[in-house]
Formats: structure tokens, C-alpha cells, sequence
């Protein structure tokens, strides 16, 4: 399983703009850059196995839709 | 429930609304919608709750006229949409005249980034956690002063110090003896009934933080955040930022500094006061439903109810045609009670595994401070509970709130 975190056009728009709830509600999955920002933001995540769940939560949480099921 | 399965099919209010509207509220709340009237104070979530459900996109004759959105949907649109509906303009409806614009709030990119950029690091999570000792300190501290009485009224004597305690003491370096001024001229500049007097409060502030910012520019530095908005930021031109740029950036943080926080901490420790049951569960398993209960509370008592944009263009918004120059409300308030993205909105539920809410904004605008404002609520609320796990609102006492653009509690007394 794979997770998407968007960065968004000019780096905010309909991306990651740093709430950090991915992080608060589901730490063992997603982790914030010292800005507080998704540290994998632009990129994927290789979700380890037995934390889908965790996963799936990030994707609910985020206010601003950012977090997708990846392909 | 996700983004995905919103609904896009919206169905305008019928005439029969609108009367049922005017038969409740005595107001029609779809085309005469303002915040500062008493009905809005009065009877805040009856009013979110008819708007979100009936109205995608209303219009309010009130002042200049402006537009307001309450789904989840459409606030998230105009939210994370800043080339079409601009921040630049300001967030306030008919705004005062000559008050200075607050900046990164009310600014966009390249302007807006240089500075987030810049604040960002100094409100992240990690900066953030180091306060936590600090806060609760105060927390116990503020306590301790009416423990023993009994009672005490809990905007006066907490919930409007601590946040400014925590903002003051470990982001500004402000004396805490001026704190009182500040809150008063924040308050009065957001909720006076008179848009002259808002704009004299805000004058005040003004003066008093361009004075801080000024001395602090002259003393050897500190290595904090008012450091780096004396210092200033370089624009995309490669001017410098213009002193009066920083200091109304001074503003702009402590504005959401010491004016917010209050209410979710008021209007959580009230709700806690009538659930015994909730409060046992937080007492009893705080790392599990700490955070939730605090997702929950922001969610239902939303301190900043609505803020506005300004379209840069003709655009279509949830089926109405809006116009270049047109003003538009995001209610925050609302879209965190629009039942397309939460289920049983209206049921306030502090064991929600997902809390989707608006309540910090959406897009490259959000809150700033909500790493800050989460700390001071889970030390508020922990610290509480643990020294007075049992109390209730005083008899004959009821709760007085105050709304405008923002939401605050004026009192709540409690007693054990």
C-alpha cells in the first residue's frame, strides 16, 4: 500500500500546508519536517505492512484532502 | 466519509425557507446574513446548521453586501484558491476604514510565502513541544488562585490569561502585565459595535507592538521570532520588507496569539461540566482521547466562525455567479458542521476516531498557531480535570458569549 501526500501548485494549493493532524492522529505512518510540514510532501510513502490502517486515517484527517491511496 | 463522496448538486433556498427563516429567527438568515447581529450570538448553531444544509451560497446585504459559503466543499475551494479569491483584500466584511492590513494574514504569494517561510519554523511542533513544561505551569499557577474558593469564573481567571501567558511569555518576550491592554484592544477592535471604535482599538495595538518591535530592534538579539520579524524578510522584488510591514506582522500573531483559544477552552470545559461520563473517559485514558476530545471541541466551538476573501475575477461558486471585486465569507463554523463530511455533525462526540473540521482554515492561509493552541488546550483540559475532576456549572449562572466574525465567551462560572 501506498499513500500520495500532495504538494500542491506553488507549493500550498490543494496540497500539504502543514495542520499536521496526519502526524498527530497516526505518528507511526506519517512524520512533519521541522516546519512542521508532511516530510514526504511532493512524494510517496511506502505504507510497512500492518500499518494500513494508520494510513487510512491520515487520508481522512487531512483538512485539506491532501493525503491519497497511491497506486 | 471522505472528500470524494461530497455531493456538487446544490439546492438553493426555496421561498418557504426563507419564510421559515424569518419565523424563527425573526431575520432571513440566507439573504440577510450578519454575524453581529444578536441573533447570530443567540442562537449561533441553529443558524451554521440551516445554512449549511439549505444554502450553498448565500448573500448578505449587510454593509457593502457580501457572499458566504458554509459546505465543506465550497470553503475548501475558496480557501485553497488564493489567485482567484485573494486574502489581500482583507478577511473582515466591511471593513473599517484606514486599518492597516495584517500581515501574512491578510496578503498573498509571493508576499504571503516569503513571510510563512520565515514563521513557520518558529511555530512548528517541534519549537512548540519545549513550551509544554512552561504552559502547564501556568496552568497549575492559575488554578492555585481559586482552587480553594471553590468557584471561580473561568474566562476572567484562566481561559482569557492562559493563552496569552503562553503567547507572551515563551513567542513574544512582552511583559504579561500588559497583557490586559493587548486582550482589551484585540477584543474591542473585533467586537465593538462601532466600526470607528474597532478601528481606534486596532490603532492601539499598532502602536504599542511598533513601539515593542522597535526596541527589540535596537536590543542585542534573542534568537526569536521577534527577532526575525524585526530583521524582516526580503521580498520577491529585493526590497526588504517595509517596517510597517513587520510590525503589522507583530500584530497579526498576536492577534491569533490571545484572541482564539479562549472559546475551546470555555466551551470545552462547559460541555465537560454537564458529561460526567467524558470526563471520567479523559481522566482515565488522556493519550487515547485527549487529542480527539480537542479535534472535537474545535471543531463544535469554533473560535473563528467565518473569515472572508476578495474575488480577483468573475468566477462560479457552487452555482452562483460571482463577480470580480465581490466579497466572500468562509464559515469555518459552518463547513465543520456540514454532514457530507461529518457524521451526526450535530452531536458533539469526544471518542470521533476522524474529526474532519475547518476550524484552523484550509489552504496556505491555515492557522499558524494551532500546534501552540493544541498544547495550551491539552494543558488546560489535563490540568483541570486532574486537580478538579468533579464540578459543574454555578447555580444560577448561565453562560454569556459574545459573536462576530470571531467567537468568544464573556463568562462561565463554575463550581465544585
Amino acid at each position: 500500500m501506498r499513500v500520495q501526500i500532495a504538494l500542491g501548485k506553488d507549493g500550498g494549493q490543494q496540497g500539504c500546508t502543514g495542520h499536521g493532524r496526519c502526524a498527530v492522529m497516526a505518528g507511526d505512518v506519517y512524520r512533519l519536517d521541522d516546519n512542521g510540514y508532511n516530510i514526504d510532501r511532493g512524494g510517496v510513502i511506502e505504507v510497512p505492512p500492518g500499518l494500513e490502517e494508520s494510513a487510512r486515517l491520515g487520508v481522512r484527517v487531512c483538512p485539506e484532502g491532501a493525503i491519497t491511496l497511491a497506486k | 466519509m471522505g472528500f470524494k463522496d461530497q455531493e456538487t448538486v446544490y439546492t438553493p433556498p426555496t421561498a418557504a425557507d426563507v419564510e421559515a427563516a424569518k419565523a424563527k429567527y425573526g431575520r432571513d438568515i440566507y439573504h440577510d446574513f450578519d454575524l453581529d447581529a444578536p441573533v447570530f450570538n443567540d442562537r449561533l448553531l441553529d443558524v451554521l446548521d440551516d445554512i449549511v444544509e439549505k444554502c450553498p451560497v448565500a448573500r448578505s446585504q449587510v454593509g457593502t453586501g457580501f457572499w458566504l459559503v458554509a459546505q465543506n466543499k465550497l470553503v475548501r475551494e475558496v480557501g485553497q484558491n488564493w489567485r482567484a479569491f485573494s486574502a489581500a483584500g482583507g478577511y473582515m466584511p466591511n471593513r473599517p476604514e484606514g486599518l492597516p492590513f495584517l500581515f501574512p494574514e491578510e496578503c498573498d504569494p509571493p508576499i504571503h510565502t516569503a513571510w510563512r517561510t520565515a514563521l513557520n519554523p518558529f511555530m512548528g511542533p517541534a519549537v512548540i513541544a519545549e513550551y509544554d513544561a512552561t504552559i502547564r505551569a501556568d496552568a497549575n499557577a492559575l488554578i492555585d488562585r481559586f482552587i480553594d474558593r471553590g468557584e471561580c469564573e473561568f474566562v476572567s481567571e484562566m481561559g482569557g490569561l492562559l493563552p496569552g501567558w503562553a503567547f507572551f511569555k515563551n513567542v513574544l518576550g512582552v511583559p504579561i502585565e500588559d497583557l490586559d491592554k493587548l486582550v482589551d484592544g484585540v477584543e474591542r477592535g473585533t467586537f465593538a459595535p462601532d466600526m470607528a471604535e474597532r478601528g481606534a482599538a486596532f490603532g492601539f495595538v499598532f502602536s504599542y507592538l511598533g513601539e515593542y518591535l522597535k526596541k527589540r530592534s535596537e536590543e542585542p538579539p534573542r534568537g526569536d521570532m521577534v527577532d526575525m520579524i524585526a530583521a524582516g524578510v526580503e521580498y520577491d522584488d529585493g526590497n526588504p520588507a517595509p517596517w510597517a510591514d513587520r510590525v503589522s506582522v507583530l500584530v497579526d500573531m498576536t492577534f491569533g496569539g490571545i484572541a482564539t483559544t479562549t472559546y475551546v477552552m470555555a466551551g470545552g470545559l462547559l460541555w465537560l461540566a454537564e458529561n460526567p461520563e467524558a470526563r471520567k473517559l479523559l481522566v482515565s485514558d488522556p493519550e487515547t482521547y485527549m487529542p480527539r476530545a480537542i479535534e472535537e471541541f474545535a471543531r463544535v466551538f469554533p473560535p473563528v466562525v467565518a473569515l472572508g476573501r476578495t474575488c480577483t475575477q468573475d468566477v462560479e461558486l457552487g452555482g452562483q455567479q460571482l463577480k470580480k471585486g465581490d466579497f466572500v465569507m468562509m464559515v469555518y463554523g459552518g463547513a465543520s458542521r456540514d454532514p457530507r463530511v461529518i457524521e451526526d455533525p450535530k452531536k458533539i462526540d469526544i471518542t470521533r476516531e476522524t474529526v474532519l473540521h475547518s476550524a484552523f482554515g484550509v489552504g496556505i492561509h491555515r492557522c499558524i498557531g494551532s500546534n501552540l493552541a493544541r498544547l495550551e488546550l491539552r494543558a488546560t483540559f489535563e490540568e483541570w480535570l486532574r486537580r478538579i475532576p468533579d464540578y459543574h456549572v454555578k447555580q444560577g449562572t448561565t453562560p454569556v458569549y459574545e459573536t462576530g466574525y470571531l467567537r468568544s465567551m464573556r463568562s462561565l462560572h463554575l463550581s465544585w
